[in-house]
């Protein structure tokens, strides 16, 4: 008797497992999905599947037969439509020799459009469904449809397929900072913290004569809730980051010299590093933003020696002024024009303040565009680079 | 006669209680009944001296050194007896006069019964009978054909000692003796096996090894009751811990110098005439990953190869594993170029991964069979047509992808990378059980089997020492011995999972 229940139960573990078995060469590699606002506010997805045969067939031989016709392309473009985004998967399931497979999937596309009108639904499935990565970027796609983007012959060819090129460029935004692009992950949290509004990639199809035929990253979409409310400019998306804590490395640009000449300098920012802290009088409330900046001299159209102490303060002097500016240009745009609170002000406050948080959290919207900033800057230059002097043509 | 002893299947049934007689005719009758049908035993007749005594030598042809009866035993009794003066002995002070005066081989015994006698001459000792007297002299002549001391070919070092033992028991003995030089160093004899009485010797440190072990070691030893001990690997099986145990609860060695440093540690050392191999307990599992050469090379070099040798066990249990669960189950878990090319090479391949993998490793473990078993030519003809036919005419032919051939490739050159061959068959096993778990299951049955196989390991003793320890039950001072190799200079104690009661290995001298 003892035996046999051994045997059962041996056996009951051992036959559950096969049940969810799916070979390797059975799977639809998604890496590209894209969603929009189709024709009768239908959710319309699209999803770039790669060939795997095609990919790994030697980098000669497919270059050399696919350098342009659709036959030789290493991904194939899928389409359906349905009511939910459930059913527009379940839609194009049908289609699809193979199960869908959305584990290396690292980018979400949002149509401009789609984006507007609000991506609660979206956000549900992916959250619900186990095979979303929650490390996913959001980028929101302009300039052009989905398919578009998705038949872009790869512009550079320094790719084979165009998602890896968005890939790159995302990667690449950790050294120009030009655009914050948020994963799956941080948007829903951001989301979560109640008035707070969550900021993303805005990803731009080049086009030249009606015709797609590149990408460009552009600054970043801001949302209103789960709705897009517009962008932010590169130089703002830059303010906006270093408000955030964000900024790992970029480019400065100052456009004058220092003495107010018209001459360019440009500097590479290190570090930046912001304390916010919130100030409350009677009713009003402002925050004080220090920040702290560290860079590196990368050029200067100037022939200044700034390795005197003297003109390196003027050089600092210099950037905190322009700092200053873009911060409070890119509040300015948040608070006035999208009333978005990107930053999460209002997280601070509640972190900081409590008791005041409770009293304006409900109202932070109508509140939050007449909240004052006092900003203020200090930036050190570390290093001049390998010269000190400049060349001094003769 | 009369006597009882005239009956040939009395003598058969009872020759073990008989006693010489004192009639010479009668005593060689009984043997020549005992012994007659082998070819092999050779009966001498003589006369001792100038005196007319009958003489009687017995012994088998090939166990035996000649020259030693030639010179030490018949010269002396048959020529130089003659320079005898006549000097009159009784029967009985002859015999001790021959044995005292004449007989110049040094093991001489006093032996009166048959089956004594018999017992000596079997193992290649020479009996010599003289008439008149009911006693006989067993003279130890044994000396027969062995191999050479010669270099080992299980388990080869770079640096190091070369030699290996043999199949002479004495001999092995001997190498280890000559490393231990103490009078504590005991090796003690027993004889196992009902027709082959094979000698067994127990060797150990008395004042070093856990006296309960060495008890334990003779209890179980003593229990074995069966025809013959042809090898060591027979009495392993006998007196381990837990015989339904795929892994190996005792360890085996063919280098004297391994062997003599865990006697050294407080092991014991079963040793069998007639097998090169050595068995020692009590063992831990680590012990398995554990060459001898770890401890003539520099330390650091052994503590890295060491940690390497783990990395190919885990390897060689699991890589084929994890590449099924991975390929079946958890795709997500491949870097995503990677995905893409194994899928694209799986794309032709008609089996799911669990097959392909099994025909792969099957094909694998065939090849390796075979390339043992032949001689060393036809070995050369295998490993080429098995290169060839794993290596490119499989994946040609659509049986297997190219993934696939690497992972058996990395599998079974990784098993090979276990000092220790008998833990090595252990995984080779294992490894298809988790494989098929992890087809069915993917990691989830992966981690039920290892959980399974790890309970299990916890849960073996061999001879009293846990297997796992000092890993589990932990003790953090001699861990110093398992994945890393510390410098001779701070080995200051034994392990103490092994034994107790002297524990100091060496004097603290640094200071």
């Amino acid at each position: 008797m003892k035996r046999f229940i051994i045997l059962i139960l041996t056996i009951t573990i051992l036959l559950t497992g096969c049940w969810d078995k799916r070979e390797i060469n059975q799977l639809a590699f998604v890496q590209g999905l894209g969603i929009e606002r189709g024709k009768d506010d239908m959710i319309h997805i699209i999803v770039e599947i790669l060939k795997p045969g095609l990919l790994t067939a030697g980098g000669g031989g497919a270059g050399g037969t696919g350098g342009g016709s659709a036959a030789g392309k290493p991904y194939a473009v899928f389409q359906a439509s349905g009511v939910d985004f459930a059913k527009a998967f379940s839609n194009l399931n049908n289609e699809l020799p193979r199960s869908l497979f959305l584990q290396y999937n690292e980018i979400i596309f949002l149509e401009e459009k789609f984006a507007t009108s609000g991506i609660y639904q979206t956000l549900d499935f992916m959250t619900r469904n186990p095979e979303f990565r929650r490390t996913a970027y959001i980028l929101v796609v302009t300039g052009g449809s989905l398919e578009e983007l998705f038949d872009l012959p790869s512009s550079s060819e320094l790719e084979r397929y165009p998602y890896k090129e968005v890939l790159g460029i995302i990667a690449n935004q950790r050294n120009t900072s030009s655009s914050y692009v948020c994963d799956l992950n941080e948007f829903i949290e951001t989301l979560e913290i109640p008035q707070k509004a969550p900021i993303t990639g805005r990803l731009e199809i080049v086009k030249k004569d009606g015709k797609a035929t590149g990408l460009r990253m552009v600054g970043s979409a801001v949302f209103n809730k789960d709705k897009l409310v517009g962008f932010l400019e590169e130089q703002d998306t830059k303010a906006v980051m270093v408000l955030m804590n964000k900024l790992k490395r970029s480019t400065l640009t100052l456009d004058k010299g220092l003495k107010g000449e018209k001459a360019h300098i440009s500097l590479v920012v290190t570090k930046a590093h912001t304390d916010i802290i919130p100030k409350v009088q009677d009713k009003d409330i402002s925050f004080d933003i220090k920040v702290n900046i560290e860079a590196y001299m990368n050029e200067q159209e100037t022939k200044y020696d700034l390795t005197e102490p003297q003109n390196l303060e003027k050089l600092q002097l210099l950037i905190n002024d322009k700092i200053k500016q873009a911060i409070n240009r890119a509040l300015f745009i948040l608070q006035k024009k999208y009333n978005a609170d990107v930053v999460g002000f209002i997280n601070i406050l509640h972190q900081r303040k409590p008791k005041e948080w409770k009293k304006v959290q409900q109202d932070w919207d109508k509140i939050y565009p007449d909240v004052k900033f006092n900003v203020t800057v200090k930036s050190i230059v570390r290093r001049t680079g390998l010269s000190s002097k400049p060349i001094l043509p003769r | 006669m009369p006597h009882k002893a005239a009956n040939p299947e009395y003598i058969r049934q009872n020759y073990q209680y008989m006693m010489l007689s004192k009639d010479l005719e009668e005593n060689i009758y009984i043997f020549q009944v005992l012994l007659k049908e082998s070819s092999d035993v050779v009966f001498r007749e003589f006369n001792i001296g100038d005196k007319k005594v009958k003489g009687f030598l017995m012994y088998i042809d090939g166990m035996i050194d000649k020259f030693v009866i030639d010179r030490n035993v018949l010269r002396p009794m048959m020529i130089e007896a003659r320079k005898l003066d006549e000097v009159t002995y009784t029967k009985k002070q002859f015999f001790d006069y021959m044995k005292d005066y004449f007989i110049t081989a040094c093991d001489v015994k006093e032996k009166d019964k048959i089956g004594d006698i018999l017992d000596g001459i079997l193992e290649g000792d020479t009996a010599v009978i003289i008439d008149g007297i009911d006693k006989s002299m067993v003279i130890s002549t044994k000396g027969w054909e062995g191999r050479n001391i010669s270099e080992s070919t299980t388990e080869s070092y770079v640096r190091g000692p070369k030699e290996a033992f043999v199949e002479t028991l004495r001999i092995n003995t001997s190498m280890l003796r000559r490393r231990i030089k103490h009078p504590d160093f005991v090796i003690e004899n027993l004889k196992i096996g009902k027709y082959s009485k094979t000698d067994v010797s127990i060797a150990y440190v008395k004042s070093i090894a856990d006296d309960t072990v060495v008890q334990e070691v003779k209890k179980r030893l003593k229990k074995v009751q069966i025809d013959g001990v042809i090898d060591s690997g027979y009495l392993e099986e006998f007196i381990e811990d837990n015989p339904f145990s795929p892994f190996p609860q005792i360890a085996h060695s063919e280098k004297p110098d391994k062997v003599s440093a865990e006697i050294l540690e407080g092991k014991v050392a079963i040793l069998v005439d007639g097998s090169p191999f050595v068995l020692t307990v009590p063992v831990i599992f680590a012990q398995f990953f554990q060459a001898g050469e770890d401890y003539y090379e520099r330390y650091f070099l052994a503590s890295a190869l060491r940690v390497l040798r783990i990395i190919a066990m885990l390897t060689a249990l699991l890589f084929p594993s994890i590449y099924i669960a991975e390929t079946t189950f958890h795709q997500e878990m491949i870097p995503t170029q990677l995905a893409i090319s194994v899928a694209a090479q799986r794309e032709g391949v008609p089996f799911p991964a669990l097959l392909e993998a099994l025909f792969m490793e099957v094909t694998f473990e065939i090849l390796r069979e075979a390339g043992i078993r032949l001689p060393m030519q036809v070995g050369q003809a295998v490993s080429i047509v098995g290169g060839l036919v794993i290596g490119q005419a499989a994946v040609q032919a659509g049986l297997v992808s190219p993934a696939m051939v690497i992972v058996v490739a990395l599998t079974g050159i990784a098993s090979f990378a276990i000092p220790a061959f008998n833990i090595a068959i252990t995984f080779r096993l294992l490894r298809f059980i988790i494989m098929i778990a992890a087809g069915t299951l993917g990691f989830f049955g992966i981690i039920m089997v290892v959980m399974m196989i790890l309970a299990h390991m916890a849960s073996l003793e061999s001879f009293g020492v846990p297997y796992l320890s000092p890993l589990t039950p932990s003790r953090a001072q001699e861990l110093s011995d398992v994945l890393i190799r510390v410098p001779w200079w701070a080995k200051i104690l034994r392990p103490r999972t092994i034994q107790r009661k002297n524990i100091v290995r060496q004097e603290d001298t640094r200071g």
